[in-house]
């Protein structure tokens, strides 16, 4: 079981005027097969703690820790644009983040394709693919190393609707299959409470204002009324702390 | 609900079909507008401009013919060198052999040095600051005075022609690889972090064909500027090579030399940029989306360039 412990998370950018809050104070822990959605509005920090979870960025200060069952948990990154490398095949980009290149690699790397209905492109350049399709890469890329945590920025947020449907269907499957955990990092409610069964709500200058529990059975369809309520409520909270005026 | 069904064919499919007649009329649009057959048209064109030129500067001074020449002098020139009956010291191949040896020296150590200096100078600020105003001096200086100052230093031989190239050369691969490297994809040097990917890896998946557009470009300058250089240099200081000869022939008051040499320049870099330059980069550029593009699957509004990206999301 994966375990995310962040305490007294601060994290800024440049110095002088310049300077920059991204993250105050967050206090987090997360285990376990959650599904934790990060909401606030742009600018509010949910890419930079993304970004120290998974080692890109260093805090200020504060510590976080990932762990798997007492080791280093392995982190998988899907980002809001595909990140592939696009001289090299979606093969070979699947290759790029594994730590060999046996068979049972390539098997794996093959299968995680397939899982994304990519099974016929591995050959391709990224360029020779849809945005939707770059996009499934990247996700299948971050099942492919097989993670502990699962990290998410808006990774749907640049795709049509019946695409990014589709693929929360997929998403959300393979969590349920592989129990892993997932942080989650979108700006729309709906998507939020759809997918998770924790949503943490940010706000600007990077402070983390509501933790709230959803426990409503999967799948969930928007049109239920119970999710209708749940993401009333969240909205709710979102007026209370004055986020929809960005 | 009613569902109407649009095929997207039928509009496109509306059009008629062209009758035979009409589309034999629109085969010469077709070969004007097609790129290949511009290409040829061109030096058609300028065929024709020399020949026109030549009637008319005959018409107001006759005594021209013997100075200028007639493309059918011109012709029996590059003939006569392409069998290797020349009165230069040196046949065709020789020469260019010569050339050709300058040539590649000077390209290999300017494109070595100047790849050091610009991986330096994108890496460090400090570097670049001391490097910068030199590199603009370099490049503002002409080739030809390149050219002279080392012939005034090497006399005769193979150095002050390669130094030249160096000289002429190396600016260019300096700002290619400087852009190249402040070009780097930052954010797949992030993803690459994030999945713990060895920095040895990094550096031949990432870095490297980052950086191999701007190293295209530094070779062909370095090699197209060096080239010039180079013929320059030739023509002050040396004992053969493409441009002593053409200075040969200049000497010896043979316009129609002169003018089938400077040809021969012309098509030896045609020659290497279709039979070097573009098989390499076509191989190295395979995965550009623009030489081979799919059928796009979904509809996909906002389309982003390259690997850019993390713009702040809108939010209503
Ligand atoms: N590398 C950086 N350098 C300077 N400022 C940054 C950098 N990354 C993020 N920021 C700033 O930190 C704040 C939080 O950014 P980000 O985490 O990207 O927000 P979000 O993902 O919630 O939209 C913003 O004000 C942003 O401008
Ligand atoms: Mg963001």
């Amino acid at each position: 079981m994966a375990e995310i412990r962040i305490k007294n998370l601060h994290k800024e950018f440049g110095v002088g005027e310049d300077k920059v809050v991204a993250l105050e104070d967050v206090n987090l822990d997360i285990t376990g097969h959650s599904f934790v959605s990060i909401v606030g509005p742009s600018g509010c920090g949910k890419s930079t703690l993304l970004n120290i979870l998974t080692g890109i960025e260093t805090p200020t200060s504060g510590t976080v820790e990932i762990t798997s069952d007492g080791h280093v948990a392995a982190p998988g990154y899907v980002f809001q644009a595909a990140r592939l490398l696009p001289w090299r095949t979606v093969t070979d980009n699947l290759l790029f983040v594994q730590d060999d290149r046996s068979d049972a690699t390539r098997e794996r790397c093959r299968r995680y394709l397939e899982m994304v209905q990519l099974g016929d492109k591995g050959d391709k350049f990224p360029g020779e693919l849809s945005g939707g399709m770059q996009q499934r890469v990247g996700i299948a890329r971050a099942f492919s190393i097989e993670p502990d945590v699962l990290f998410m920025d808006e990774p749907f947020s640049h795709l049509d609707a019946i695409t990014a449907r589709a693929l929360r269907r997929e998403l959300h499957h393979m969590w349920d299959e592989t129990k892993k955990m997932v942080v989650f990092v979108t700006h729309d409610v709906g998507e939020a409470v759809e997918l998770s069964n924790r949503i943490l709500v940010f706000a600007k200058g990077g402070r983390l204002e509501d933790d709230i529990q959803i426990d409503l059975p999967f799948p969930r369809d928007p049109a239920d009324d119970e999710v209708a309520v749940a993401k009333a409520h969240v909205l709710r909270k979102f007026e209370e702390l004055d986020l929809l005026a960005s | 609900m009613t569902v109407t069904e649009t095929r997207p064919g039928a509009a496109a499919g509306s059009r008629p079909a062209p009758n035979p007649a009409q589309r034999l009329i629109s085969i010469p649009a077709k070969i004007a507008k097609s790129p290949h057959s511009a290409r040829v048209l061109f030096p058609i064109a300028m065929f024709a401009v020399w020949l026109l030129s030549l009637m008319a500067v005959e018409e107001i001074w006759p005594f021209a013919v013997d100075v200028l020449p007639t493309p059918s002098e011109v012709g029996a020139f590059m003939w006569d060198e392409f069998i290797t009956d020349t009165l230069a010291r040196k046949n065709l191949y020789e020469t260019f052999f010569i050339s050709l040896r300058r040539l590649l020296s000077g390209f290999a150590i300017a494109m070595v040095l100047g790849t050091a200096l610009g991986l330096a100078m994108g890496l460090s600020r400090a570097t670049n600051a001391f490097c910068h105003d030199w590199t603009m001096a370099i490049l503002a200086m002409p080739a030809l005075a390149w050219a002279l100052f080392n012939s005034i230093i090497f006399g005769f031989d193979d150095r002050g022609p390669i130094l030249t190239v160096i000289l002429a050369g190396i600016p260019f691969v300096i700002v290619n690889v400087r852009e190249g490297v402040r070009n780097t994809p930052r954010e797949l040097f992030d993803m690459a972090r994030s999945f713990q990917v060895p920095q040895s890896k990094v550096i031949r998946h990432v870095l490297v064909p980052s950086l191999m557009p701007f190293m295209f470009a530094a070779a062909r300058y370095c090699f197209s500027i060096g080239w010039k250089g180079l013929v320059i240099a030739e023509v002050f200081g040396g004992q053969d090579g493409a441009g002593w000869t053409i200075k040969f022939w200049y000497d010896a008051h043979r316009a129609h030399g002169v003018v089938g040499y400077a040809a021969f320049f012309v098509i030896f870099a045609i020659l290497f940029e279709r039979l070097v330059f573009e098989p390499i980069s076509r191989r190295a550029f395979r995965w550009r989306p623009q030489l081979r593009t799919e059928v796009v699957e979904e509809a996909f509004g906002e389309h982003h360039e390259h690997y850019g990206e993390d713009e702040p999301a809108r939010h209503g």
